[in-house]
Formats: structure tokens, sequence, C-alpha cells
């Protein structure tokens, strides 16, 4: 699904991010851990083309992210606040999503129901703005946005953050029935290792730019990953 | 510990320098700042001239008694004003709560400070040249001056009634009536309300002990007001976010015109949802008025060429104010746009097609300037067709440079409006307004004026059928300065 060749971010010199060889299969759950300041969001940047990279390129699909836009139709994320539309309700916000996915008003009403548990009646048919919503509830709406249309590739930074415990344990199990039943590739950055462990086939831990450690997940792969970062 | 008048300043001047492009806000302060003389130096004049007018016009009428029949009118006009403008200033109220201030602190402070707002001042720059000049022309007397006091202590009664009405729209709509009423009932029926009520302030005048009744409401309003924002110092109560209705949800009309329609209703529900965005359009819609500075002035009419100016503001008011700032309209959640199916020249289109669209709308609201004549008629719908064709697509152009981020729902402050202040965006004024000017100049001067209009629509209507070929040129700058655009949006996220 994606595969990276030697990819660098320098800012002033500094090196952000250093991604000699890295790629992503099909339909994996691929889990991003770091410390602050470790690459993680430049990596997605890169990989949505939002940032030009120093050197180095990014190929989803086998297409160039730089050289060509048909990555677009079936790539989506949702990275922060700045990925909804503030004056928006999620239904209007929705439809437009999927507008550019060229789904009708009703596939996407009807895309977003099986999500209700989810959003714990507290998204849908609100009667406000996207901007008015706690940001709890702005994270869901974002996720379940960035689903519509079921693209192949969903990149998602920090979902778990600012959920509840309901939720965050519906969104595992979200996130697991997409990529079984449509193949989804899920790419997740998280600082919650119980929950990355948890969902994510695999885990790649960057430190500085660079790749520490690329492990398949086991039972022993929590511990492992505590003990890095208890030094 | 309260807060000192120094600190309150320092916080300010950091908030100041500290802000991106602060370079490029001082010099608009500066600017703004001579502009505000300009008004200072205005009102002053006026009210110095204020004395001599009256003598002149009233000559067997006492000049305070003339300025007491018109000072309700001011008061009733200065109190809708505020009512639509002035908010009570408690947006960093929030950040003091937890500080070692009591309540009582904090409100006094918002109290002085809304008292430093633009409207108290009119009534002092104003009537204190004029009490100046009667004292000087028919001397010094202590009733003047305590007219004086009891006006101004009237302007402040005014500005703290706004907190405790507490946008109530009886009230406003009550005062407007009464307004309405007022001037209706004094100059079809003679009825005496206004005149019975102007006599209160003659009272004032020529009995100054009524002034202690004017100090003691001063003193209960100020209590009230006092009482009543201690108890809105809640976060659920006077500064929660008010809940907002929702406009604009149908629009299901443009759904036929595919993702060029889509995008559309965005632009359609960000205009009317979002208050920085409803003024710049407010802002061009005000335009359209532009010409009756020009047109009713016979001067201008041996000189078409300066009326083209008037055309191009008239018709491309909204394309101007609103177009400038393309794609800053959609700098908070410009990432997720790049990252959609969307081509850019799909979402360029789009603000095209709006940008002529107004056009078109200006042009038929400025049908009522037939009144000045055919040539008048002529001047507009030519700059029309100019704008439509050629202005639209020079606005994308432009604002393909200009990478300042635009906070939405974000009021832009009086005199204080240098968001997305830019020298390019004035650099590109030049061509926006110069050149069609040039054109019509030529052809004017070298043959006559129908062949300046016919120029001027003529570049319009080659740009409309080489739209799609300009367009793709358009998109290659936006494609070109994607990354700088998204990293300058992206810049001050908090």
């Amino acid at each position: 699904m994606i595969s990276v060749e030697s990819l660098s971010k320098k800012y002033g010199g500094l090196n952000v991010l250093d991604l000699q060889e890295l790629t992503i299969p099909k339909g994996e759950i691929f889990g991003l851990i770091g410390n602050n300041g470790a690459g993680k969001t430049t990596f997605f940047s890169l990989l949505l083309d939002l940032i030009e990279s120093t050197s180095g390129t990014v190929l989803i699909n086998e297409i160039n992210v730089q050289k060509s836009e048909v990555w677009k139709p079936f790539t989506s994320a949702f990275i922060d606040e700045s990925y909804l539309i503030g004056y928006l309700t999620v239904e209007e916000y929705y439809h437009f999503i999927g507008a550019l996915r060229g789904m009708t008003k009703e596939e996407v009403d009807a895309f977003v129901v099986p999500f209700e548990p989810f959003f714990n009646s507290e998204v849908l048919n609100q009667k406000k703005y996207l901007r008015d919503f706690s940001k709890g509830n702005q994270k869901k709406a974002g996720i379940i946005g960035a689903l519509i249309g079921h693209p192949e590739l969903v990149i998602l930074d920090e979902p778990f953050a600012n959920l509840d415990p309901t939720t965050q344990i519906r969104l595992k199990n979200i996130l697991k029935e997409e990529a079984k039943k449509h193949g989804t590739t899920f790419l997740i950055s998280s600082h919650d290792l119980t929950h990355v462990t948890e969902v994510c086939e695999r885990i790649v831990l960057l430190e500085k730019g660079v790749i520490l450690k690329d492990i398949k997940t086991t039972a022993s792969t929590l511990k492992e990953l505590e003990n890095y970062f208890s030094n | 510990m309260p807060i000192t008048v120094k600190q309150s300043f320092s916080l300010s001047k950091k908030k100041f320098f500290r802000a991106p492009q602060w370079e490029l806000k001082l010099a608009a302060r500066i600017f703004i700042g001579f502009l505000i003389l300009y008004f200072l130096v205005a009102f002053l004049a006026l009210g110095v001239a204020l004395f001599f007018i009256i003598r002149k016009i009233f000559p067997d009428q006492e000049p305070v008694s003339v300025v007491n029949q018109w000072i309700l009118y001011f008061f009733a006009i200065d109190f809708l004003s505020r009512y639509f403008i002035q908010n009570p200033p408690v947006t960093d109220v929030k950040s003091f709560l937890l500080q070692p201030i009591t309540k009582i602190q904090i409100v006094r402070r918002v109290m002085f400070r809304s008292l430093t707002s633009f409207f108290n001042f009119i009534p002092l720059i104003v009537l204190l040249p004029f009490c100046v000049v009667v004292s000087k022309e028919n001397g010094l007397t202590l009733n003047l001056w305590i007219w004086f006091l009891g006006i101004l202590t009237l302007s402040g009664v005014s500005n703290f009634l706004i907190f405790l009405i507490n946008k109530n729209r009886n009230v406003a709509l009550g005062i407007f009536v009464f307004i309405v009423g007022g001037y209706l009932s004094e100059t079809y029926l003679k009825s005496p309300i206004i005149p019975y009520v102007s006599s209160a302030f003659d009272k004032l005048y020529s009995q100054p002990l009524w002034v202690g009744l004017l100090l003691i409401l001063f003193s209960l309003i100020w209590y009230l007001t006092q009482q009543f924002l201690k108890s809105q110092l809640y976060l659920d109560k006077g500064l929660s976010k008010k809940k907002e209705r929702i406009i604009g949800s149908k629009l299901y009309f443009l759904d036929r015109w595919g993702v060029i329609g889509v995008l559309l209703k965005n632009d359609i529900r960000l205009i009317i949802r979002n208050i920085r965005a409803r003024q710049v359009v407010l802002m061009g819609f005000l335009f359209l008025f532009y010409g009756l500075i020009f047109f009713t002035q016979d001067i201008y009419k041996e000189n078409p060429t300066t009326l083209i100016f008037a055309g191009i503001f008239v018709t491309g008011g909204f394309m101007t104010t609103f177009g400038q700032y393309v794609p800053a309209w959609d700098s908070e959640y410009y990432s997720l746009l790049m990252g959609q199916n969307l081509p850019y020249i799909d979402y360029l289109k789009s603000k095209l097609y709006l940008l002529m669209f107004s056009v078109v709308v200006c042009s038929i609201l400025s049908l009522p300037y037939l009144y000045f004549g055919k040539n008048t008629m002529l001047i507009i719908l030519a700059s029309g067709v100019f704008n439509f064709g050629f202005g639209s697509l020079l606005n994308l152009f432009s604002g393909a440079y200009n990478a300042t981020p635009m906070r939405l729902n974000v009021k832009a402050k009086a005199f204080e409006n240098t968001q997305g202040f830019n020298i390019t965006q004035m650099l590109f004024a030049l061509p926006k307004l110069v050149l069609p000017v040039i054109i019509f100049y030529i052809f004017n001067l070298l043959i006559d004026f129908n062949a300046g209009i016919i120029a001027l629509s003529m570049v319009g209507v080659l740009a409309f059928f080489m739209k799609n070929y300009l367009l793709r040129q358009v998109e290659k700058i936006y494609q070109a300065k994607k990354y700088e655009t998204l990293a300058a949006f992206n810049k001050n996220k908090i």
C-alpha cells in the first residue's frame, strides 16, 4: 500500500525525519509511536503531501504523492480539528466529504447509521456547528468522517486522545472490523501503548526521526515498549 | 492584588509585538492612527462650528436650547448603535478568574474599560469645544458646564444600560419605534412628544440642580451593572458561548451542479455563518453606494474616466472584498481540502463562479443608477462586464499570493481590520483598479466615449472566453505555492 524510500525532512539543517525504507502492506493496522518530536506528524504530513520532503519519495499504491493526485480518491485522514469544517453541522460535513467521494446524501446517511453506538447520541442531529462541539465529540465526528466511502488507506493521528474509555474501546472494535471487512489499511499514531499494542498488528517506534524498532505485535510487545519508554 | 494599569499595558504590549507580522500591523496602526486623528479633528471642528451654525440658522434661539432639541435623537441613535456594536469587553476575563483578584475588581476593570469606548468620546469631543465657544461668546456660566456634565453622565448611563438590557430585542425595538414615531409625529402631527422631552434638557440647563438626579441615576446604573456582571462571571453564564441557530441548511438547489455545487454550498454557508465573512460581505454591499459620491457631482460628468473607478467599485465590491481572501477563507481547514479527492481546478472554479455571480447581482442592483443618465449606466455595465470576465480571474490570481490565515468566526474590531492586511494585496489593487481606467482612457481619448466602453467590455468578454485557459494558469500558481500556503495557514494553529 505504502512504500517509502530514503525519505527525509530537514528544518534548518536539523533532521526531523529520516526513514531509510518502510513498506506497509495493504490491510495492515500499522501503529506509530514515539515521544513528542519523534516525527510522527511530519511523517503523516509527508504521506498526505502537505509538506515537501527534503529528499526521497512516498508511493501510495505505486503513485508518487508529490507527482500525481490520483492517490486522493482512496486515501483519507483525520489529523486534528483543522480536518473539520467548523461552520458546518456534522451531517453537512459528512455530505460534503461524501460528495467529494462520489456518494449521494442518502448513501452517506445510511453509511453513518451503524456508528450510532460509537457516537453515543452526542454527534448526529445535534443542531449545532462542529466548532461548538466538545473536543471529544469533534474527534468522534472526524474519525468517522475519515471512514466515509471506505477509503483503502486511513491515517489517524492520536485517535484515542480526548475520547472517554467506552468510546476508546468501541473505536478499537471499529478499526479492527473495518480492516477485516474492507481490507482498510490504517496508520495510527498514539501515546497510549496499551491501545496500540491491542489494535495494531505492527508497531514502529520512532525517535528523533529515525526508526528504532519495527515489531510484529505479540503478547510481550507491551512489556517491551514499556521498558523502552521507562528508560 | 489588583491588576495595575502597568501590568495590563504590558500584557497588551506583548500581545501586539509577539503577533505574527507585527511590523505590518504597526504600519497599519500608524495609518489608522492618522485616520482617527482626522476624525478627531473633524469632530472638534464640528464642535467649534456648531455654535456659529446654530446662531446663523436660529438667530433668535438660545444655542444650548437648539442642541437640546436634537440631543434626544443623538442619544437614541447612540443607544441603537451601541446595542448592535458594543459588547462588554469580557474576552480575557476567563484567565483572571483563578488569579488572586476579587470578582469586584475584575468587574470594575471591565466597566472602566467599557467607558473608553468610542461612543463615550463623541459627546465629549463635540460638546467640549461647543461649550468652550459658548462660554467665550456668551459669557462663562456654571449652568452651561453643569449641563455638559449632565450630558456626559447620560452617555455613561447609556453605556451601562446596554449591559443591563443584555441584547433584549424588545428594548431596542421600542427605542427604534420611539425615534421614528417621534420624528413622524413631530413633522406631520406637530405633536409635542419630542419637545416635551427636550424641555427636560432645557430644565437641566436652567435649573442645574437637576444634575443631581442624573448623578443618582448613574450611580444606580453603575451599581446594578456591577452586580449584574458579577453574577455573570461564571462559565455557564456570561462567559458561556451563545448557542447559535443553524441557518442555511437547505440549499438543495445547488446539488445539481456536482462538485462545484457542493463547494458553492460551503461558500454560502461560510458567508452566512461566520462573523468575519458577514462583515466583509456587508462591506462589499456598501460599495454599491459608492457611485453616489461620483455620479451626483457635475465635475465628473466632463471626465468619464474617473467614473470608471466608481463603476469598478459598484459592480465589483463583493468580488474584491471576498475575492482577495481566497484561499484564506478556507485557511482553517486547508489541510483537509488538500487531502480530499478535489482537484484544484474545481476548487478555483467554484470560487470563480461565486465571484462572477456576485458581479451579475451587483450589476442588476446598480440599475437604479440609470437615474443619472445613459452614459452613467453604460459605464457601470462596461465595468461590470470587465469585472465579470477579467476582474474575477484577477482576484483569484492575487489570492494565490495571500497566505495570511483568516479566523472566520472572530469579529474584526473597528479600526483594527488588519487581518490579511498585506502589501502584495495592495499592489494587486493596481491592476484591478488602474487597468480598466487606462483601457477606457486610451480609447476615449483616441476615438470616443463609446469606443472606450466597447474596449473595456471586450477585455471582459475576451477573458470570459479564455477563462479555462487562464484558470489553468492560475491553478499552476496555486499548485506551486501549495506547501508555502499550507505552512502559513497552519502556523498559527493553537
